[in-house]
């Protein structure tokens, strides 16, 4: 029964827009990872610089944020899947 | 506007006699940025010394460094206090000769009978942890000293012994580690003792007290609820002083602090045995009034010139020159670093462009409520923080103002549609509203701001290089690289726009974008002739910045997606929680009306405020750290470099006197 609906038009169709959804999932979710890798180690400096010198803030906050990118090209990439 | 306040570099010279009244009159005047003299042999300068305090300067500190002591007893500062009437200066100073001394002691009383009662708590409680063991001995205090032949041992043990010769013992098994009492001959001590190492004895001190054990640790219990009465009392006391003397102290700290800056200003002159000079910058509109003041002080014994020698630009000490509406946005600018003197000020658009990008992301009525409440609410306590404060209450009002008015808009009320249609575009994703979210006209104008915001930075680039460069071969490569980048970015977008017809290759996008494949390979070419010149511009400047064209060209440029995304983000969320409280609680509860209902519907209401205020929470982070992100990396790396000197007119701002 759930095979017979698999393979007709509208189950290719729902599987489609599941695969989409799983897809958008992934492209945020990895993409986060990602990022938080990359920002582990960045931070934990950054946060270590400020610490010794104010003055050092906006810097470090401008390193820290630089790997986020990756993670907003994660979210576009998965508006993208689910509205296009 | 994108230029700091002009300054005029002023010397001051004068006899020695005159040194209190320059320092008085330019101290009353706080515009006067005092360049400090270092004493390094500079030509011209040859004999010239620093100079030496005012005699009353060791006097002040030390009655400064009173007052500092007194308030960190009290926990109190300056910076602490307000609501404080503003008393004249010569009132507060007859108060530190009065009533400085009779406070000193009175405080320094209180603070020693308060570490007394510490101290004897500590002692007490020690006490009493030390008998503790001893109570599970039947011997009392008196038997375990005073014995000519024999020996004493108290401590813990890891296993019980047994000793091959006449000894009395008494051993307790406990949590803490089991306790042993040996009493042994004294001929015996020597095998007693390697007994007790080989089981791991810790001996411990011996009691001196008398009478049972109980009684002792009863004494000590009694002293010690004594002492912590004392300490409480000593405590009280503290605080009742605190309040009678805070703000006088403040303002005694306001005086002795502008005396002390005052006293001590000459260390930072030229001085010779009879005359001394000051080295400095003033605000071009302050000059005069600066001579005029000078010359009025010292009765005309000064001598006032402006330095009109080849500036050293680094060294100009930068102010602020910003429209009143500005002016908060210099809070965002002193965080990433201030501008050099000859750099081109950003802060104009960071002012307009931060909040306005806050409401494009966050858009939407409720929030923009919420943070307008909250600016309100928190605004006292924001002007407490000083200047800083009053700057950050007004950015957070302009982000709320603008979240409301995008809220509009956008048609957007905690996620749900207000009763118009989108009157810009539409982010209401299909879970919630009736109609699709214009997702792609969404990022395309996201990216299109973009490329506005790097091609200004490049431009902006050239204009810092043409005006903060030493003229020469160098400055021109420099201005030429910083157009080979704005060449290669706008070489690039031609190519595509020539290839390919954007508006219709972009599925779902609603804003009309030229078609300029019409024109096809004429200016394909012009296009790729623009790029390379600009590669080749880049190139001569230093081979190795080819190796950012991904990241400055597309990285950059593809970065502002986030202002749409983030958004979306932001609405997503909304609608969720808006959908979780509604469709699974809420609903089905109004539905069928009965207990359970009642409970569904307590849930589905903390649903909303949980998943809302968390919403709130993630648009601060959103709206704010995005679009400042989005200046700092991707804008201000085109053109911006910062580190000037802030400026700092010798003065201080009085809050709770007047001279």
């Amino acid at each position: 029964m759930a095979i017979e609906t698999l393979f007709s038009d509208v189950g290719a169709q729902a599987l489609g827009s599941g695969l989409a959804a799983i897809g958008a999932g992934l492209a945020v979710g990895l993409a986060g990872i990602g990022t938080g890798v990359g920002e582990q180690g960045i931070g934990a400096a950054a946060v270590g610089a400020t610490a010794e010198d104010r003055g050092m803030f906006g810097l470090a906050l401008l390193f820290t944020v630089l790997p986020e990118t990756v993670v907003i090209f994660g979210l576009v990439i998965a508006l993208l899947i689910m509205f296009i | 506007m994108f230029q700091p306040k002009p300054m005029t570099h002023l010397l001051i010279a004068a006899s020695k006699e005159q040194m209190a009244s320059v320092v008085t009159e330019l101290y009353r005047h706080r515009v006067f940025h005092i360049t400090d003299f270092v004493d390094q042999g500079k030509e011209g300068y040859e004999g010239v010394k620093l100079g030496v305090p005012f005699e009353n300067a060791g006097q002040l500190s030390s009655d400064l460094i009173k007052i500092r002591s007194i308030e960190n007893v009290f926990q109190t500062s300056p910076g602490t206090q307000f609501d404080v009437p503003v008393r004249p200066a010569e009132t507060i100073r007859a108060a530190i000769n009065n009533e400085l001394p009779k406070i000193e002691s009175e405080v320094s009383t209180l603070t020693a009978k308060r570490s007394n009662a510490e101290t004897k708590i500590r002692e007490c409680e020690q006490r009493i942890n030390e008998l503790k063991p001893f109570a599970l001995v039947p011997v009392e205090l008196d038997l375990y000293r005073g014995y000519e032949s024999l020996a004493v041992y108290a401590g813990y043990v890891e296993k019980d012994i047994d000793f091959a010769f006449p000894s009395e013992k008494y051993f307790a098994a406990g949590k803490d580690g089991n306790f042993l009492v040996a009493f042994v001959e004294s001929a015996n001590a020597q095998e007693a003792e390697k007994v007790l190492s080989d089981a791991g004895f810790i001996s411990v001190a011996l009691p001196t007290e008398t009478g049972t054990v109980q009684a002792a640790i009863d004494k000590y219990n009694t002293e010690l609820v004594q002492a912590k009465a004392d300490l409480a009392d000593a405590s009280a006391k503290i605080l009742e002083a605190k309040a009678k003397y805070a703000d006088l102290l403040a303002a005694c700290d306001e005086v002795l602090s502008c005396d002390v800056e005052r006293a001590e200003a000459p260390l930072r002159f030229a001085t010779t045995e009879e005359a001394f000079v000051l080295d400095g910058w003033v605000p071009y509109d302050d000059v005069a009034k600066i001579e005029a003041g000078l010359t009025q002080a010292t009765g005309g014994k000064v001598y006032v010139t402006v330095d009109e020698d080849e500036i050293n630009y680094d060294e100009v000490p930068v102010e602020y020159n910003n429209p009143a509406f500005a002016k908060p946005a210099e809070v965002l600018m002193d965080l990433y670093a201030r501008p050099k003197f000859k750099e081109l000020d950003p802060t104009i658009i960071l002012s307009i462009m931060f909040p306005l990008l806050f409401g494009v992301i966050v858009g939407d009525v409720g929030y923009g409520l919420i943070y307008l409440a909250l600016a309100l609410v928190g605004r006292k306590l924001l002007m407490r923080m000083g200047e800083m404060g009053a700057k950050a209450f007004k950015i957070i009002l302009g982000c709320g103002i603008s979240t409301v008015v995008f809220g509009l808009l956008y048609s957007e009320i905690f996620g749900l549609s207000l009763p118009w249609h989108s009157i810009l575009f539409s982010r209401h994703l299909p879970i919630g509203g009736d109609h699709l979210p214009q997702v792609m006209d969404l990022l395309v104008i996201s990216v299109a701001i973009g490329v506005i915001y790097l091609s200004v930075g490049w431009i902006f680039g050239m204009i810092n290089h043409a005006r903060m460069d030493h003229k020469g071969a160098h400055r021109t490569k420099a201005i030429l690289g910083k157009f080979g980048w704005f060449a290669m970015f706008w070489g690039m977008l031609i190519i595509l726009f020539s290839l390919i017809d954007i508006g219709t290759f972009i599925a779902g996008i609603t804003i009309p974008l030229p078609n300029l494949t019409v024109i096809g390979l004429p200016l394909t070419i012009v296009g790729a002739v623009l790029f390379v010149l600009g590669a080749v511009f880049v190139a001569r400047e230093n081979p190795l910045d080819l190796m950012e064209i991904p990241t400055n060209l597309l990285s950059h440029m593809l970065s502002f997606c986030r202002i749409a995304a983030v958004g979306l983000s932001s609405v997503a969320i909304a609608m969720v929680v808006n959908f979780l409280a509604m469709e699974f609680f809420i609903g089905p509860a109004l539905a069928d009306f009965s207990v359970v209902g009642v409970l569904l519907i307590i849930v589905g209401v903390l649903v909303l405020i949980i998943g809302h205020a968390l919403n709130v929470v993630l648009g601060v982070i959103g709206g704010a750290l995005h679009p400042i992100r989005l200046h700092y990396v991707e804008f201000f790396t085109k053109f911006y470099q910062g580190g000037g000197v802030i400026y700092k007119p010798f003065g201080l701002k009085r809050k709770f006197s007047e001279e």
